[in-house]
């Protein structure tokens, strides 16, 4: 499949979040596609809605809210808003996966590293336990946990922040998705680990050819990481085009606003 | 963690020095001592009431009273009841058993009734939790004894073959005997299976907002592994606590249960030991219920100490 | 946080232009208002009853008949009881005795407590460690068991069961008290009222009390409640105010003997029993909604 050919097409997407106090739009009539194998980032200002755009496509939504979606998303020809939701859930993870921002509670505190990766495996490869352990222990050798053998069996307590999100990262790409989301992945990481972390995603999408839809509010994140970028602002796409083009000639007052709020040495530092 | 341990063991070394002392003063320090009270309204020469003071060593320094009774204690001896002449322990240890089964009955009962309602609450929210809530405001309203009269009061009128004044020992029929304990043991679960429901209620939307359910639910897990690996395994730390804590609950209404129900537990002995004003046993029984809440206290505290520490750092 | 969905709304109200923005569905009240306003009711109606209550009942709650056990009639409303009083009067007269001990019980727990608790939260040091361990002893005894005891030993009268009540309920207050006044106290203008040299028993009667009023108004209707359950009991087991005053409690221990002939006699105080409570209870759930206060315990 070449990158004429998006495994996801999005058309006219519209979120609104509905709570029991009120119900406001989130997301106001997005399009965008994402080639295989492509890298696209979506930067914005938090609340600008790319956050939203990323659990619409997963069709999740916070415990105690719903959202109420319009518009297409095409993923291989399936629209995911029309599916049901046990279809759905067979998508997710297997085939959409998602990696989250904040790795101190985004893993389960009271479940072992490894039965946390053994029991999304085994859901949607039908292995075995014994062979889950043995395909968790490759994941986690394979984002970077030395002695994963051992520290599978470990708490999330007895890890660093950069080595929690790790293991998500490796929660994450465990079904081989055809899309990762990575939602702002290194914004509660210190900036040594950020790098690495960025490194690790990207080598990732390399080796295993997936595409990944990288969220992020800092312009110095995308340059050296994608190929185009969608600049989002109150729930709409005000800029789109690849990076170079966007990062140089911003046609926008907002892109140049975000480009400007990046420190230099940061952004040459990503760009290497 | 050792240290913890240790700092809470002597903090509750220290409660039960302060409990007994405490209950002892209760009964000694009141108006009117033993000796005047087993003499009852009997006019006594008052040198036969110093002798029996004496031989009792009820004029010696209070202090020193204490500190006897209380080595007594410890070694189990609680003294001579009033009214059987026998050593209170020996009265006691029967009905202490019969007590600890009925409250471990309306334990469970509480907690299958507390977390079934405050799981519905939680998860399907709108008119389940509000039907849930109105429930229990009305239940935690209605006294134990209350409960229990009203059951006495339908079986009597409506299912009077049920025999419920038939307390069978366990080891005579263990079925009839845990058979004969449901009633009872229901109408004090109750109660304090509101208190558990509003606190599953808290502990599980507490747990459901956590980023790891959001993860989990990306992973595309199903409903059910969601629930009882990600949401349950974590809310389950402070509703175990919580029933822990009803322990002094369950034994202050077993008094009132067994006296309505006609079982021989601790309860009902306290009931009768107060009438009869034997006041040894009512010292022995004080203590003995307050030093298992402590004691109960204790271990939930240090339990849920251990879970944290693996759970945060 | 990251943008969560809570983010994005707070960020989307203040465009608040947006005409996509709807407005939230409002009823005119909040449930807490609704509860406050029920529980009020149900209480002036107790207290109405409770202070006219010679006036209300029908008859002289100790005068005995030769009817026993009638069941309800134009002349006995609720029937009359095993020695032909009228259960209507007894239960008009007894909530009477039943609530008096429990407000003025109450009231001294809530005093003692008030007073505890602020020195122990706002002078802290050793004070507060001698309060509060002493506090801590009381507070291991089962409530019901601790009240028997006390009881057992002062004998049961109305001044007797007061202090006991008292007594068992003040550390709960207490801890009530210490909690916000610990946090208060580091307040900045707590700091400022120190810092133009306002004397300390000022500044905890102008800055610290009203601070810890919500809470204490919660737990104080919650203890109302429990203390209705603890001398009802009390009263269930003999325990209560001597005859030949009428009492909840005391009613319906005499009534079981012969409950299965006339059942409205344990009925009777049953209900008033769980009246009392539930009013309490929903003060209790009322105030916490609309003073907005977190779980008391």
């Amino acid at each position: 499949m070449s990158k004429a050919d998006p495994i996801l097409r999005v058309r006219d997407l519209t979120a609104r979040i509905v709570t029991r106090k009120e119900t406001f739009q989130a997301v106001r009539g997005i399009s965008f596609d994402i080639g295989a194998g492509e890298a696209v980032g979506f930067v914005g200002e938090s609340g600008c809605g790319k956050s939203v755009t990323a659990r619409a496509l997963m069709r999740l939504a916070p415990e105690g809210t719903a959202i109420a979606l319009d518009g297409a998303v095409d993923f291989h020809g399936q629209d995911l808003l029309r599916l049901g939701e046990v279809a759905m859930r067979d998508i997710r993870g297997r085939r959409i996966a998602m990696v989250f921002q904040d790795p101190m509670t985004s893993l389960n505190p009271v479940m072992s590293i490894g039965a946390q990766i053994d029991d999304i495996v085994c859901r949607h490869m039908g292995l075995s336990r014994r062979e889950a352990r043995q395909r968790t222990v490759e994941l986690l050798a394979s984002v970077g946990i030395p002695d994963a053998a051992h520290r599978a069996d470990d708490y999330p307590h007895q890890f660093s922040g950069g080595m929690r999100q790790r293991v998500l990262i490796a929660v994450a790409i465990s079904c081989d998705p055809e899309l990762l989301i990575a939602d702002e992945p290194t914004t509660a990481l210190d900036v040594t680990v950020q790098a690495q972390i960025l490194r690790l995603l990207l080598r990732l999408r390399d080796e295993r050819g997936m595409s990944l839809m990288l969220i992020t509010h800092d312009f110095g994140v995308v340059a050296g990481m994608v190929e185009r970028v969608n600049v989002m602002y109150g729930g709409e796409i005000v800029e789109a085009g690849p990076v170079e083009q966007v990062f140089h000639a911003p046609g926008h007052a907002y892109t140049r606003a975000l480009l400007d709020a990046v420190p230099r040495l940061d952004s040459a530092g990503q760009k290497q | 963690m050792r240290r913890m341990v240790i700092a809470r063991l002597a903090w509750t070394v220290a409660i039960l020095l302060g409990v007994s002392f405490v209950a002892f003063m209760l009964v000694r320090a009141l108006p009117g001592d033993f000796v005047q009270t087993s003499a009852g309204a009997q006019n006594v020469a008052s040198d036969v009431l110093e002798a029996a003071r004496r031989e009792l060593g009820l004029d010696r320094p209070l202090l020193e009273q204490y500190l006897i009774w209380l080595g007594n204690a410890v070694r189990g001896d609680f003294g001579y009841s009033f009214v059987t002449r026998q050593p209170v322990v020996g009265e006691i240890l029967p009905r202490f058993v019969v007590t600890f089964q009925l409250t471990l009955i309306a334990g469970l009962i509480a907690m299958a009734m507390g977390v079934a309602t405050g799981l519905a609450s939680a998860r399907l929210r709108g008119r389940a939790d509000w039907i849930v809530r109105l429930y229990n405001g009305f239940i935690l309203a209605v006294p134990n004894f209350v409960v229990a009269t009203l059951i006495v009061l339908v079986v009597g009128l409506y299912f009077p073959q049920i025999a419920i004044f038939n307390y069978t020992p366990f080891f005579t029929d263990p079925l009839a005997n845990i058979g004969g304990l449901l009633l009872p043991a229901l109408s004090l679960a109750l109660a304090v299976s509101v208190t558990i429901s509003e606190n599953t209620r808290a502990a599980v939307l507490e747990v459901s907002g956590q980023d790891f359910v959001m993860v989990a639910r990306a992973k595309g897990l199903l409903p059910r592994t969601v629930l009882a690996n990600y949401l349950m395994r974590n809310a389950l730390t402070p509703i175990v606590t919580v029933t822990g804590l009803q322990v002094a609950t369950l034994l202050g209404g077993s008094i009132l249960v067994e006296t309505i129900f006609a079982i021989p537990g601790m309860g009902q002995y306290l009931f009768d030991s107060i009438t009869s004003r034997d006041y040894p046993v009512i010292q022995a029984i004080v203590l003995l219920a307050s030093a298992v809440v402590v004691i109960v206290n204790m271990f939930v505290d240090i339990a849920y100490a251990r879970i944290d520490a693996r759970a945060q750092s | 946080m990251s943008d969560t969905v809570h983010n994005t709304a707070h960020n989307n109200d203040k465009e608040a232009s947006r005409p996509e923005a709807v407005a939230p569905r409002r009823l005119p009240f909040t449930s807490g208002q609704v509860l406050l306003v029920l529980g009020l009711v149900m209480l002036a109606l107790m207290a109405v009853v409770t202070i006219f209550a010679p006036l209300i009942a029908p008859y002289d709650p100790a005068l005995t008949s030769a009817s026993s056990l009638a069941a309800p009639s134009a002349e006995h409303l609720l029937g009359t009881d095993s020695i032909g009083r009228d259960v209507l009067s007894r239960l008009i007269v007894g909530g009477r005795t039943t609530l008096l001990i429990t407000s003025v019980a109450v009231f001294l727990a809530l005093a003692a407590g008030l007073v505890l608790g602020l020195l122990s939260g706002y002078v802290g040091g050793i004070v507060d460690d001698v309060i509060m361990r002493v506090l801590d002893v009381i507070f291991a005894f089962p409530v019901f068991l601790l009240a028997i005891a006390v009881v057992a030993g002062l004998g049961p009268s109305v001044p007797n069961l007061i202090l006991t009540i008292a007594i068992v309920y003040t550390p709960a207050m207490a801890r009530v008290v210490r909690g916000p006044v610990l946090s208060v106290k580091q307040w900045d203008h707590v700091e400022a009222a120190r810092s133009i040299g306002m004397s300390e028993l000022r500044i905890v009667l102008r800055h610290v009390l009203p601070m810890v009023v919500s809470p204490i108004v919660v737990a104080t209707s919650l203890t109302l409640a429990q203390t209705i359950f603890t001398i009802t009991a009390l009263s269930f087991l003999g325990l209560g105010p001597p005859p030949p005053d009428p009492n909840w409690g005391g009613m319906l221990a005499e009534a079981r003997q012969f409950m299965e002939l006339a059942p409205l006699t344990v009925i009777a105080p049953a209900g008033a029993i769980v009246f009392a409570t539930l009013t309490f209870i929903v003060l209790a759930n009322g105030l916490r909604e609309v003073l907005d206060v977190g779980s008391v315990r």
